[in-house]
This record gives structure tokens, sequence and C-alpha cells, in this order.
């Protein structure tokens, strides 16, 4: 027998008469570690319920070599392993015999537990770290130690198929990372394993695939990178985040900035300009756009992490290439942005050649001008360009505050000037 | 603990219990109005099973104490079984068939049988254990239903269930033998939990329903650790869990029906033995169930030599004895449990 996938095929999933999520197709094949997410009450858990008889399935079929609906308890305990929720116990099991139930669909009716079901316990007990608890009484423990011993029960089933529902809820960070990394090298053994997260870059870093349930329904799978886009968050979530490779993990690593509620009154106090770059623009168009203004946030390079926030906000901006120049059309945009707003921020980035033109268009603006610290060598990359301009800047009759943090004051005595 | 450590405790446990039993059987024949030596009892015991001679002594050991020593073991034992049961089933360490109302229930069925078939012994025999089974099953049914929310058993929605339709089915009882007062007398001590004036016929008829009764949970002990982790869990690792519930509640209806049939309502065993035998022995029901099966046995043949010597030569209703020690540790629970949250 080739080792079984799981398949979801046109699968209606609910309670009763209730539909939760429709018209399912989903396949994790032997080998494949999929991840569901989406947010709560979406039917991620319903789903993995349905494998195992915990939800109905109202239309379609789920399949593990057959259909799962008519698998006796027995055999599909034989193939599936679920990781539920974890409950605390009332009963008094020792974590030896909990974990020892999960081999209850290998024994004969009267037999106990053999040397080798005796050996499979030892060897999960010993991956999920659980070993030290054996002789320790279940209604005692932690939640996160009953979720590691709950895993080890599943894991005593020996099953090739495995559902995990949270597992990794009530874990620690060491002990969340040694979980995954264990429910992985399963699925690089072999395994298929469809899992539930609630934390976005668990699910990139550890899945191959990547499904969503939203609004009743699974969008197809993808690989984490073309499943989590910002676009797709904001959707499904209502947050927009910044969604980048992550340097040290190398996988998707998904950063909320702010609530879509939070922006829904973006824009109706008019709009303020931001001469920013290399992140000091961030918290100001974090609580610039709460506030009720728009941000235009110059030209900026793609790979500037202004440049992510400000395209996860919806900031108005000029994206540019990396390391990009900002020519003359670039800069006439830039200005004529600029000159819509009340006033024009100039945020304590480090001015070279590349991005000086923002700050020429700034003042080009004609637009007032807040400038936030001081211009010194250390920031001035330009040649004494920036500094010249910074001058001219103050000459004009700009505004200076010697940090962010006043700028929200600041800018709401702008708020009456009409663009 | 190893394995086999494990195992010779657990042997050791259910021997321990066992000799206890039996040195409470022995207490039982020898002592009540006319007091008896071990000697006698065993060489009354004896002669009887190679058919020689009786004396006076011999027939007050094997015509009165002995059965209603064995009778009091069995019924104590029946309870003590479908009190393990129903606390799995339920998950709810609060469970037991006199406090689900099942006891009632089959209490109503045997007093039907009674009115209508009469107190000839063959409809005793017959119509009494059918009747009290079929009133265990359909309280059962119906307390269940009334405590479900959505497919959802609320474990305090079922207790008082269970004792609301306890009162219920008590008072249909009595309302029933208001119109049969030739009945009457000797129902309301039967209900009231009385092992006096018991045959060897009961010993036979008891003993077969507890065998019939314990099949299952000899066979499905395992299972039954499964359900304590709740029905979805339960199924996830390969128990039939639907079915299963109906073959074990089947089990504890019919050792409940046993037990009311040959000595009314008794109560509070089933809750107090398991609940006592699980603090000691460990929630696994391999071992859970013997030693919970003989503690049973054990404090309801003391129950009823306290009932029958206490006031002697007045003997008290022995479910008079139990309620006495089970309403107070009934209180006791809940007010621990209360504390636990």
């Amino acid at each position: 027998m080739s080792a079984p996938s799981l398949e979801f095929r046109d699968a209606t999933v609910g309670y009763g008469s209730r539909t939760v999520v429709r018209a399912v197709d989903l396949e994790v094949r032997s080998g494949e570690f999929v991840g569901l997410v989406g947010p709560n009450g979406a039917g991620k858990s319903t789903l993995l319920r349905a494998v195992t008889g915990g939800a109905d399935v109202l239309g379609g079929d789920i399949v593990c070599g057959s259909s799962v609906l008519r698998l006796p308890e027995r055999e599909r305990a034989q193939l599936i392993g679920v990781v539920p929720q974890s409950q605390p116990s009332v009963f008094a099991f020792t974590a030896r015999a909990f974990v020892e139930m999960g081999r209850h669909p290998h024994l004969g009716r009267l037999a106990s537990l053999g040397p080798d079901d005796h050996a499979v316990v030892d060897e999960v007990m010993e991956r999920t770290d659980t070993a030290r608890l054996a002789a320790e009484r279940i209604d005692e423990l932690s939640g996160g130690d009953l979720q590691r011993l709950t895993l080890a029960q599943a894991l005593a089933q020996q099953p090739r198929v495995l559902l995990l529902d949270e597992p990794t809820s009530h874990l620690d960070l060491n002990h969340a990372l040694q979980v995954l990394d264990l429910v992985r090298s399963l699925a690089d053994a072999g395994m298929a394993v469809l899992g539930v997260f609630h934390d976005l870059g668990i699910a990139a870093r550890y899945a191959d695939r990547v499904s969503i349930v939203a609004d009743g329904r699974l969008t197809p799978s993808a690989p984490p990178a073309e499943a989590l886009t910002s676009r797709v968050i904001s959707d499904v979530f209502g947050v927009r985040a910044v969604v980048r490779t992550d340097p040290v993990t190398g996988s998707v690593a998904v950063t909320p900035v702010l609530r879509g509620d939070d922006l829904a009154s973006a824009g109706s106090r008019g709009t303020v300009g931001l001469v920013c770059g290399s992140g000091t623009g961030i918290a100001l168009m974090r609580v610039l756009m709460r506030a009720g203004y728009d941000v235009a946030a110059g030209a900026l390079n793609r790979g500037d992490v202004d440049q992510a926030v400000a395209e996860a906000l919806g900031a108005r901006h000029v994206a540019l290439p990396p390391f990009g120049e900002i020519d003359v059309e670039a800069e006439e945009a830039v200005r004529r942005a600029y000159a819509d707003a009340r006033c024009v921020v100039v945020c304590p980035t480090p001015f070279g050649r590349s991005n000086l033109p923002n700050l020429r268009a700034a003042i080009g603006s004609g637009r007032p001008l807040v400038l936030v610290g001081d211009m010194t060598a250390e920031r001035d990359f330009s040649g004494g360009e920036a500094t010249r301009l910074w001058d001219e800047a103050f000459a004009l009759g700009a505004t200076h505050v010697l940090s962010e943090s006043d700028v929200p004051a600041t800018v709401v005595a702008y708020d009456g000037e009409e663009a | 603990m190893t394995p086999s450590a494990d195992r010779r405790r657990a042997a050791l446990t259910l021997a321990g219990l066992a000799a206890a039993l039996v040195l409470a059987m022995l207490a039982g024949v020898a002592l009540g109005a006319v007091p008896l030596s071990a000697e006698e009892v065993v060489g009354a015991v004896s002669r009887a099973l190679t058919g020689h001679g009786s004396t006076l002594a011999d027939a007050v050991v094997i015509d009165l104490r002995l059965p209603r020593v064995l009778l009091a073991a069995l019924v104590g034992a029946s309870l003590a079984l479908a009190g393990v049961l129903y606390q799995a089933l339920f998950k709810n360490p609060l469970a037991d068939p006199y406090v689900l109302g099942v006891s009632s229930g089959a209490g109503l069925g045997a007093t039907l049988a009674i009115t209508v078939f009469g107190t000839s012994y063959a409809a005793r025999a017959v119509g009494v254990p059918i009747g009290a089974f079929a009133g265990a099953v359909g309280t059962m049914l119906l307390v269940v239903r009334l405590a479900s929310r959505r497919g959802r058993l609320d474990p305090t929605s079922l207790l008082l269930a269970g004792i609301a339709i306890s009162y219920t089915l008590s008072a249909l009882t009595s309302f029933v033998l208001v119109f049969d007062r030739q009945s009457m007398t000797s129902v309301v001590f039967w209900m009231m939990g009385g092992l006096a004036n018991r045959s060897w016929g009961h010993v036979v008829l008891l003993t077969a329903m507890l065998a019939a009764g314990s099949v299952v949970p000899a066979l499905y002990s395992r299972e039954l650790d499964l359900m304590l982790l709740g029905d979805e869990r339960a199924g996830q690792l390969g128990v039939p869990v639907e079915r299963f519930k109906i073959l074990a509640l089947g089990a504890a209806s019919l050792v409940v029906a046993g037990a009311v049939s040959v000595s009314g309502l008794i109560g509070f065993v089933g809750l107090m033995m398991p609940h006592m035998v699980r603090l000691v022995v460990g929630p696994r029901h391999r071992l859970l169930l013997p030693a919970s099966v003989l503690a049973g046995a054990i404090a309801l043949v003391l129950a009823d030599l306290l009932a029958r010597t206490v006031l002697a030569p007045v003997e008290i209703p022995v479910g008079i004895v139990t309620a006495l020690a089970g309403g107070p540790f009934f209180i006791w629970l809940l007010v621990r449990k209360e504390r636990v949250r």
C-alpha cells in the first residue's frame, strides 16, 4: 500500500444543518506539511474535526485511502492521528498511561501493551521531551506539558496522517520550536501533516503550502510566499502588514503594522508630507494615519523598510527600484504630492545624493516645513548639499522640533491651512 | 513505575480486597440474633456442601444468613460496577445509579411488574427483573435527553435531571401503590432497600444478571479509560463511541435492574465506592473495575451487618444505613469540588 494522502474532495463541513466551510478541495500528500490559517471562527478547526467525525461532512467526501466517513474508528485511528486543542483533565492518569492510550488502535481486545508498544511509547515521549514527566499526574500538569503529551499520544498511534490544531498555543518558545521541528521532520520522513495555526509566521516557516480559511471558503493552497501577501492579510484579517523574507530564517515573515480599522478615518484631516527613509518614517506614518491624516512619503526605494510600510498602509509614495535614482520626473511627482499636503515633515533620515531630491521637492512644494532633529555631519552624505538645503528651509521659516514625538502636536497647528 | 511493579501492586490490591470480603462475609454470617463461631459457620457450609446432617445452627446459616450475606455482596458489587460505568461514560465523578434516577426508574418498573403480574414466585423471578430493566433503560434515556443541549451533555444538568426524575418516579411508584394496597406493605419495605427474607432464588437471579452485566466492562476496560478523555478524543483514538455507550449503558442498566429487583433502592454505594477506590488505585479501569466491585461488596455486607445488629432485634433497612453514610459523603464531594475550582 502506498502511503495514503489526505484529500478533501469538494467537501462541505459543518454541524447538523449549519454549513461552516463549503466546497473544500485540498490534498495533503505523504511527506507534505500543509498549514491552515484564517481568522477566529472561520472554520479551521471544523475542517480538521470533520476528518475524525467531530464535525459533519455535509457534502463531498474526505478520503484517506478510502472515504474516512466509512472507515471504522479503529482503522481510522491507525491511519490518522489528531492533536486537538488540549483540555485540562480531571482524571488522574499518569502521563505515561495517557500516552499509552495512543496504542489502543493497535492492541487486541484483551491484549495489554507488549515490548514493542512500550518501545513506541518510550520513543515518542523522548521525542516530545515528555519522558521525564512519565510518573506525573496529568491533572496536575501545565497546559504546555499536556499539549506535548497529547502530541506524544497521537504519535503513539504511529499514524500516516497527522492533524494538528494549534499545537503550539500553550508552548514556550523553546518547546514550540522543538515541537514544530519534530513535526517537520515527521513530514520529511513521509507523514502527511495538516496543521491549523494562528501564527502566520510559524505557518510560513514550517509548512510547504498554506491555505486560508475565510468567509466559509478555503483558498487553493500555495507556497507561503505566494499565499501570504500583504493584500491577502489585509483582506482576510483586516490587518495592514509588512510581508517580507526574514533574513534569518529565509521564510516569509509577517509584521502587522496597523489594523484596518485604525485606518478608517485616514485622510479625513488632509495630507501630511513626509521626507523619510531607512525606517525614520515608520512611527510617524502609523501615528499620523491613525490620527486621520493621509501621508505622502516621497520617493522610496523598494527594499527600504519605509517603502514597505508605506505600501502596507497605502501611503502615497513613488516606489523606485532598489538603489534606483530619483530622476527629474519622479522629483516632480514628489513635489506635486507634497504641494497637496498641509505641511511637510522632514524626518531624521540621512541624506545622500540619491534621496536629496525628496528634500529639494519638499522645499519646492512651498508648504510649511517641520524639521526634526539637526542636520549633522553624520547625516549628510551628500557633500554638503543637504546641509545647504536644510539652511535654506530654515531661512524660509521652517519649524524646528527636537524629536518625532513632537511632530503630531506641531502638525495639528497646520490643520486649518488649506493646501 | 515499571509495568511489572504496577502489575504486582494491582494483584496485591485485589488479593487484599478479596481477603477482606471473605472476612466481612464470615462476620456477616456469624453475627446476628444468635451469634455463631467461625467454626460453626465453616462447619455448616461444609456439611451443606457434602449433604451431611443439619443442626438448628446449620439451618440459620444456610437458609437465612448465607443467602442474605451473599446477596448483600452481590448487590454492593452490582451498584459499584454501575457507578464506575456511569462515572466513566459521563466523565462525571458524581454519577451513580441512585443520583441519576436509574434506581428509581428500575423501582417503578419493578413495582408495575408486581402490580400487573402479582406476587407469585414465577412472576417475581421473571417479571420484576424485566420490569426493572425496562425502567432503568427508559430512565437513563430520559435523563440523558433532558441534560443534553445540542448534543452536549452538561454534567450539572445531568445530576439535576437525575435527581428531579428520581423524585418524580418515586412519587409515581407511591401513586401506583395507592391503587394496589395488597402489595403496598411489602413493596414499600422493599423500596426502602432491604435484604431481609431473601432466598437462594434471589442469589441465583442476581448472580446471573451481574455476570451478564460484567461481560462488557471486563472486555472493554481500555475503552472506558479512553472515554474519560471525552467522546471526541475517544473516537479519534479508535473507540466507536456511540456503539460503545449503548453497550456499556446497557450493561449498567442490567446490573442496576438486578440490584433493585432483589433489594430495592440502596443509594450511594455506587457513588462512594468507585470514588474512594479511584483515590487509591488511580483511574485505570483494568484495576479500578474489579477493585470497586470488591469494595462495593464489602461495603454492603458491612452496612447490612450494621443494619440488623445495631438496634437488634429491630432491623433497619440497609438503604437507610447507606444513605446516612452517603448523603454527607456526597455533600463533602460537592464542597470539595467547589473549593478546587
